[in-house]
């Protein structure tokens, strides 16, 4: 098969996939309906305070897993209705940011700056136009670079990265993770360590189950499901409990402003916002692409770059007073991030932040998906199915971007009401689902055990100000860096220097060394 | 080898024969959970639930597919040891957990007298196999370039392949990088991407050896390889050790004959049956259906578990 087989296979998967319904005798696939389902359900995840689209992938998964079983063939709508969520769940977080000041995702907190005084002065139709339109353009911008990129940085890992490469490209990721996520670089290497510990526990090549304390319930160590929604969702639980506790006195239903009729974009306008997006667009698309920095600083540094280019200029109203660029400037960055974060899941299977961590989850639950640079081999003389599924799952991202662009708007604008669905009814729902759909894939009384220590571990963390997430990619990843470190000293005849005799993977757990000394350096600053 | 196989099948295929009325008259007294020793998406665990799809379909039983991976099919073992013994609970692994594994690793506690062995479905077509551009014909080519000073890295997918890799070499007079991975697919993208010289296959090699891409350097067997009639065997090679081994349904120990027999019988039926998704998998990937039921099975097992003591005994001089 030559590439274009490929992408043409990998469209025909989504598209003549298994049917789910006919319109007018066309035929549906079911891949197609679950990109929709995902994409609206992933709106208004995002349009509500406190839920956001990770949140709506953990609990997804396990039910979409259950419904599609382990098949090869569910991957791409399993796949498919998760990138939805992910894309969704990034615009429907400006709605309550524009109309009530409340972020409905941590993202799109910059989109308060300047859509809360645009709804004030009765524009809030034009900044959700705008929110919407500079959302769109940067996620397809995103999803372009990522096309492009990925194949080829997969095929440049695989050409010249050895084993030893490898594992200290694997070692760079981690302590880049520790370093750059949360405010301080000593919490992330303690987040990474305790993530490569839980990882440790019952695994390895040995037969006897390592670090199970003798403990017949932690030979098999942790599944996967129980750490990361342990630590992301159950633990953040925990803590959004507490501090509606503590916020309860100060709580007031936001009631919404009067506002102007029309609120059209025009060209005009689209026209004069287009470098503030551009700009953002490439800021976010190159955040994206890093390993554990996700759309959060994306929107900030988007934000401030464009503050700082448009402080002097006359004609528009200063940043923080209702400027639209504001806005562009934060949607695009925010949605930049989705498409770019997919470049080191596919070619190197490292996932940059917490949607990629879910993407991950889901491949390796299924299996017959291993992202990784040997996803990306283009035979010619036999099928390989793993690049069939890494074109499907492009071009469900052209699908989610292609509802963005159409139906998106319409939909997002429809959904100020969800702002007043109260907190406290909803994580209590999401607790017993989460909890719910882990024990579904794996009935045993133990993973609820699990997963409840590990959120209280996760409260723990955020209590301090530890981010989880250089946890959760540890966990992810440390399998694999302890495979690849084994393989890489039995490849090069036992030499335990293997990181350093060879110049490049030198050259990286240098990089690693330099990242974390940085890290440190400015932290003190 | 050859001809105790032969017996073997031709025994368990009488068994067979003689059990498949049991299996329509049997009703298990719930869904009957079947274990899977294998990661989720490979062509192991697709077999598994293939079975397990066919077995509802013929007999309405409720069977209910669950992964319990990990250690070599050791944490599958200990989970079905501690399993009722009334049918209810089966699990597929390789005749190494039962063999090899147990063995080495006395202190999990197992024997393969723990277990009742139900039938096998398949075996493997186990080949040496490097990139043709290597531009080796057979293993002795490998051989050469080893005693001309090359660092050769030798793929292996378990501790006991890694032992036969090891034996091999001594056998020879060369020492592989011998660099143990997960899954006979590991091995094929490390040999793909040039991260392994060569490497166990167990099957997966046979698009890419018919593609001319890939050559099966030796059959790691007692027998030559289908697809490669001549490459040497193991046997040919000096070795006394090799990678026999099937995929094997068991339950615990003390399970009732005739659940046993019902089990067994309707599972080798199925994979027996070429017109299955089971079946047309097998003969696909592992190169058609190897059934062995009841006491041959049994007996299978327990020399199995004995040669295994006699490899690692010779592995570690």
């Amino acid at each position: 098969m030559d590439v274009w087989s490929y992408i043409w296979a990998g469209m025909l998967a989504v598209f003549a996939g298994p049917e789910a319904l006919a319109v007018f005798d066309i035929g549906i696939s079911i891949t197609l309906v679950m990109v929709i389902f995902g994409f609206l359900l992933g709106i208004v995840v995002g349009a509500i305070p406190g839920l956001g689209g990770p949140t709506a992938m953990a609990i997804a998964l396990p039910i979409l897993i259950s419904v599609f079983g382990f098949a090869p063939d569910a991957l791409l709508p399993v796949m498919g209705c998760l990138i939805g969520i992910m894309k969704g769940a990034t615009i429907g977080g400006a709605v309550p940011a524009i109309l009530f000041n409340t972020p409905g995702t941590p993202d799109s907190y910059m989109t308060t700056l300047d859509g809360y005084p645009m709804a004030q002065r009765g524009q809030a139709k034009k900044a959700l136009r705008i929110a919407h339109f500079s959302s769109a353009s940067g996620d397809t911008f995103s999803d372009v670079v990522l096309i492009v990129c990925a194949p080829f940085l997969a095929l440049l890992v695989e050409a010249h990265l050895d084993l030893p490469e490898k594992t200290a490209l694997l070692i760079l990721s981690l302590s880049f993770v520790a370093a750059a996520v949360g405010g301080s670089v000593g919490k992330g290497l303690i987040a990474t360590g305790l993530g490569l510990l839980a990882a440790s526990v019952g695994t390895g090549e040995d037969f006897y189950p390592r670090l199970s304390l003798g403990a017949a319930a932690l030979n098999r160590g942790f599944p996967i499901a129980t750490s990361v929604l342990g630590v992301l969702i159950v633990g953040g639980v925990f803590h959004q409990m507490t501090q509606i506790a503590a916020d309860r006195m100060r709580q007031s239903v936001p009631t919404p402003i009067p506002q102007e009729t029309n609120g059209r974009l025009t060209w005009a306008d689209r026209r004069a916002l287009m470098p503030v997006i551009a700009r953002s667009a490439v800021i976010g698309t190159v955040i994206g692409a890093l390993p554990g920095i996700g759309s959060t600083l994306a929107a900030s540094i988007g934000y401030t770059t464009a503050k700082a280019r448009y402080a002097m200029r006359k004609g528009i109203p200063e940043f923080g007073q209702g400027a639209p660029q504001g806005v562009a400037a934060t949607e695009a960055a925010n949605s930049s991030v989705s498409g770019a974060n997919m470049i080191p899941v596919l070619s190197l299977g490292i996932p940059g932040n917490t949607a990629a961590v879910f993407l991950i989850l889901a491949a390796e639950s299924i299996g017959g998906f291993a992202p990784g640079p040997s996803v990306f081999r283009f035979t010619t003389d036999s099928v390989n199915p793993e690049l069939v599924i890494a074109f499907g799952l492009f071009t469900c991202m052209f699908v989610a971007n292609l509802l963005n662009w159409t139906i998106g708007g319409i939909f997002m604008r429809s959904l100020g009401f969800l702002v007043r669905v109260p907190k406290q009814r909803l994580l209590p729902v999401v607790l017993v689902v989460t909890l719910t759909a882990v024990y579904v894939q794996d009935p045993r009384m133990e993973v609820i055990w699990f997963t409840l220590g590990f959120g209280v571990l996760g409260f723990g963390m955020r209590l301090v100000s530890m981010s989880p997430l250089p946890f959760v990619i540890a966990f992810i990843l440390g399998g694999r860096l302890e495979d690849s470190a084994r393989q890489a000293f039995a490849a090069t005849g036992g030499d335990p220097w293997f990181l350093l005799t060879h110049p490049l993977a030198a050259a990286f757990v240098a990089l690693s060394v330099l990242i974390v000394f940085i890290g440190v350096r400015s932290g003190r600053a | 080898m050859t001809s105790i196989l032969s017996s073997l099948c031709m025994a368990a295929a009488l068994a067979a024969a003689a059990a498949t009325a049991n299996a329509s008259d049997w009703i298990p007294p719930g869904p009957i959970k079947m274990l899977i020793g294998f990661h989720a998406g490979g062509g192991a665990d697709t077999q598994a639930r293939f079975i397990a799809e066919e077995l509802e379909k013929r007999h309405g039983w409720a069977v209910i597919p669950k992964q319990v991976t990990g250690k070599g099919g050791l944490n599958l073992a200990a989970a079905l040891k501690s399993a009722p013994a009334d049918g209810t609970v089966i699990g597929i692994a390789v005749t190494e957990t039962f063999g090899y594994n147990m063995a080495a690793a006395p202190n999990a506690g197992m024997t393969p007298t723990d277990f009742t062995g139900l039938t096998t479905t398949a075996g493997f077509q186990m080949g040496v196999v490097s990139l043709r551009e290597k531009g080796w014909s057979t293993i002795e080519d490998a051989f050469a370039e080893a005693e001309g000073g090359a660092q050769l890295r030798f793929g292996v997918m378990s501790p006991r392949l890694a032992d036969i890799a090891y034996l091999l070499g001594k056998a020879n007079g060369v020492a592989f990088n011998i660099v143990e991975v997960r899954g006979g697919r590991a091995v094929l993208d490390g040999v793909n991407a040039g991260d392994l010289d060569l490497g166990f296959m167990a099957g997966i090699q046979s698009n890419g050896v018919a593609a001319g891409d890939l050559v099966n350097l030796a059959s790691a067997l007692s027998e030559p390889l289908k697809q490669t009639p001549e490459a040497p065997t193991f046997a040919d090679l000096g070795m006394s050790f090799n990678s026999d081994g099937q995929f094997v349904f068991v339950a615990p120990a003390g399970l009732p004959g005739d659940v046993q027999k019902a089990l067994a019988s309707a599972i080798s039926d199925v994979v027996s049956d070429p017109e299955t998704e089971a079946g047309q998998l097998i003969a696909k990937a592992f190169g058609g259906p190897v059934v062995v039921t009841g006491d041959a099975l049994q007996a299978q097992m327990a020399a199995d578990y004995v040669a295994a003591r006699e490899l690692l005994l010779a592995a570690s001089q």
